[in-house]
């Protein structure tokens, strides 16, 4: 008897006062929050930054593989992930294509990110650690947490660049609410990810940054370079703004875990 | 086409006003940065002291951090030194532009005098320590000079066993907040990029990007220690004051790129930015650390925006073949010595 | 008397502990004081990195023999700022080099003199000299 009169009694309440609110699609949505602005009303970037996502271990969609070495186990392993490669696949020349073969052979000793070597773009956006971007009425700074890796967008008159860096010379300007961010200068020497995947000195990035919502950017880069791809490729994905109440910038300056294994041959024994 | 000896009189008066003192006049004190009656401090669109720009110390370079003793308190060149400092400055100028190289142009091991970028005017200050009043490093603890030094240069035969024995700036890791900053032969570039309730600071040498929250929030646990710091800003009117905790310590020091002996990890620093003209700031900082120095001190001097002066790109581990020749060799030498001694018995 | 203030000064800047001038880098510790050398080479490349730039030079011996040497150089920000490009050393130009051979024999040499065959420097400026900075960059343009 108890039984059925809940059965009968609390879902008529239920809908009963289900009735008595307006239709679900007037129900008040809880709003996202607005989009931070500037004073001149540009979408205001200052925060702190960070991809969720596998794209460093590699670009492209992936299966979960062991690692280098076996007495890290399940700790040194890859991740599965999707790809942020718009279409798939990067589209190399042949040539390129079997160079990116053996970089992935050789990955340890050729990754830059095993040696603490700066990131360059666009994977200093997507590693696994956060950035933190400072926006004047200027200028746009982005500080990477990895390897103290940084850059200046320059928002005034496009610069050259003077010689070639590793974090690029990037240029921006805005297109409505994006942010376009022109990336040359680039020395070549960084790769997009641990599996291999490179540019040379010739490469060109276009970035673009528009947020979705106050916590979310959506970030595409288009890359170019006549001499390994067979024609200009994207990459995109989501940046978070990381909300945790004592979140921060920490330090991650690697050169010292990297000292031994660039430099031991020629300690003295 | 040649440059005058300062930038139009009417926009550094003000900053003219703060460091020059009369002849003969001691400087008992650090210069409060006087008031300008022709220049307004500009504020950001967010309300904020502007203190934006790529700034340098270049003017300062070669300024010693401790006062020579025949300056007493005297902490302003008076306006004959200055003088005799400009021409000092004019004639390198001078050597700097002859196109020939000289007949009895010395040749050493040293970096030649070409590597290094010059003031533009003659730094007005006989030491880089503004207090105490003689301009001077006050002593060490007595711990704190037992403690090893990494060796930068000028060690004519150094060990070099190993990475470790060199400084943090030559593994190219980093130089620490003082010695970020500190003028030294080249790299001296400061870029400030301010955002609402951010102050960043991207530092030339070694790529350092200070990033000091201004909205009061706490300075992060103990435990979490590094080597530039925890930095948290706020506005004294128009002064932006750093203070920064939890270094890690036993690393960097003061001298020459963060060389010399290194500071504790009870070192506290509060540094003061205070911009005195369009192209001019005033830069103090005052290193507490009470296992390192009996007292607190101050370092101060000038920092300047430049026509044409930029930041580049300081990369550093990413191309140091320094490293590889210093070990390299001190191998190559251990070798020989070896080889010798086996010859000779 | 005046003369003297500004030689103790000067001296006086050396002596106190003060911010060494060349504190920053091991040269003991690569080049040996014993072995200097001096000659005349190519330019193959020069590679615009830091700490220091490397210019890259083929130097012909008397028996006609090319042996491929590098020449430490300035760090490319004073270059930079002095207004030297990585245009203005082309391969295949002839230039001057005295400095100190590597210690560890290597064909590497610190680059304490550099010039052209006819004498002239190679980095002659000064970057406290009017803007001759990096192209692109002008103080007004912010």
């Amino acid at each position: 008897m108890h039984d059925s009169w809940r059965a009968r009694v609390l879902p008529a309440a239920f809908f009963c006062c289900l009735a008595a609110l307006p239709g679900r699609a007037q129900a008040p949505a809880r709003p996202s929050p607005p989009i931070p602005r500037m004073p001149d009303g540009k979408p205001n970037f200052t925060g702190l930054w960070q991809a969720l996502g596998t794209a460093n271990w590699d670009i492209r969609d992936h299966s979960s593989h062991a690692g280098p070495f076996f007495q890290l186990g399940a700790v040194g392993a890859e991740p599965a992930g999707q790809g942020i490669v718009e279409g798939g696949d990067i589209p190399y020349t042949p040539k390129a294509a079997a160079q990116q073969q053996e970089n992935y052979k050789n990955r340890l000793k050729l990754d830059p990110e095993v040696k603490c070597y700066m990131p360059g773009i666009p994977r200093a956006n997507y590693m696994g650690f956060p950035f933190q971007i400072i926006q004047s009425q200027k200028d746009i700074a982005f500080a990477y947490e990895y390897a103290t890796s940084n850059r200046v967008v320059n928002m005034g008159k496009f610069i050259d660049p003077s010689t070639d860096t590793w974090m690029g010379t990037s240029n921006g300007h805005w297109e409505g609410d994006t942010l376009v961010v022109d990336v040359s200068g680039l020395n070549g020497n960084s790769w997009f990810d641990r599996a291999g995947n490179f540019q040379t000195e010739n490469t060109h990035i276009v970035e673009r940054f528009r947020m979705a919502d106050a916590d979310h950017i959506n970030y595409e880069a288009t890359i170019d370079d006549s001499t390994i791809y067979t024609r200009p490729w994207k990459i995109s994905t989501v940046l978070y703004r990381r909300k945790e109440k004592n979140a921060q910038l920490n330090e991650f300056k690697c050169v010292e875990y990297a000292e031994e294994l660039i430099y031991g041959d020629l300690v003295k024994k | 086409m040649r440059r005058r000896l300062f930038v139009p009189a009417a926009a550094l008066a003000a900053a003219a006003a703060v460091f020059v003192m009369a002849a003969g006049q001691a400087a008992a004190q650090a210069a409060k940065p006087a008031a300008a009656k022709s220049w307004v401090q500009p504020k950001t669109p967010w309300g904020d002291p502007d203190l934006q720009g790529t700034w340098t110390s270049d003017d300062c370079i070669g300024t010693p951090l401790n006062r020579p003793a025949s300056f007493g308190d005297r902490l302003y060149y008076t306006e004959q030194e200055l003088a005799n400092r400009e021409n000092q400055l004019e004639r390198q100028r001078q050597n700097d532009l002859q196109e020939t190289v000289a007949p009895n142009q010395r040749v050493g091991t040293g970096p030649p005098s070409h590597w290094g970028e010059r003031a533009r005017r003659p730094c007005r200050q006989t030491s880089l320590v503004i207090d105490p009043p003689n301009g001077h490093v006050p002593d060490m603890t007595a711990a704190a000079r037992l403690l090893p030094v990494p060796e930068g240069a000028g060690n004519n035969n150094p060990k070099a066993d190993s990475y470790t024995d060199f400084s943090y700036y030559i593994r190219c890791i980093t130089r620490g907040v003082p010695g970020s900053i500190f003028p030294v032969i080249y790299g001296n570039g400061q870029q400030i990029v301010q955002g609402k309730g951010f102050v960043s600071i991207m530092e030339e040498m070694v790529h350092e990007a200070r990033i000091i929250p201004l909205d009061g929030r706490p300075h992060v646990g103990s435990k979490v220690r590094s080597y530039m710091g925890d930095s948290r800003g706020h506005w004294e009117g128009n002064t932006l004051v750093v203070e920064t905790t939890n270094f890690l310590g036993n690393r960097t020091g003061i001298v020459g790129n963060g060389g010399g002996t290194p500071t504790s990890d009870a070192l506290k620093t509060v540094e003061r930015f205070t911009r005195v003209g369009p192209n001019e700031m005033h830069y103090e900082i005052t290193l507490d650390d009470p296992k390192t120095w009996v007292r607190p001190f101050t370092v101060g001097f000038p920092l300047t925006i430049e026509p044409g002066y930029r930041n580049f790109e300081y990369a550093c581990h990413e191309g140091n073949y320094a490293m590889f020749d210093s070990l390299s060799g001190a191998r190559a030498q251990e070798k020989k010595a070896a080889a010798a001694k086996a010859a000779a018995k | 008397m005046k003369k003297t203030l500004v030689f103790a000064v000067a001296v006086g800047a050396v002596l106190a502990g003060a911010v060494p001038m060349w504190a920053h880098h091991a040269f003991a510790a690569e080049f040996d004081a014993d072995k200097p050398v001096k000659f005349k080479g190519t330019v193959t490349k020069m590679e615009w990195i830091n700490p220091h730039a490397w210019i890259h030079i083929d130097v012909k011996g008397d028996d006609g023999k090319v042996t491929p040497w590098m020449v430490e150089a300035a760090a490319p920000n004073a270059l930079l700022r002095r207004g030297w490009t990585k245009k203005d050393l082309l391969a295949g130009t002839e230039i001057v080099v005295e400095g100190f051979q590597a210690k560890d024999g290597a064909n590497r040499a610190n680059g304490s003199v550099i010039m052209f065959t006819d004498g002239r420097k190679l980095f002659v400026g000064s970057s406290a000299g009017d803007p001759g900075a990096a192209p692109g960059t002008t103080f007004k343009d912010k």
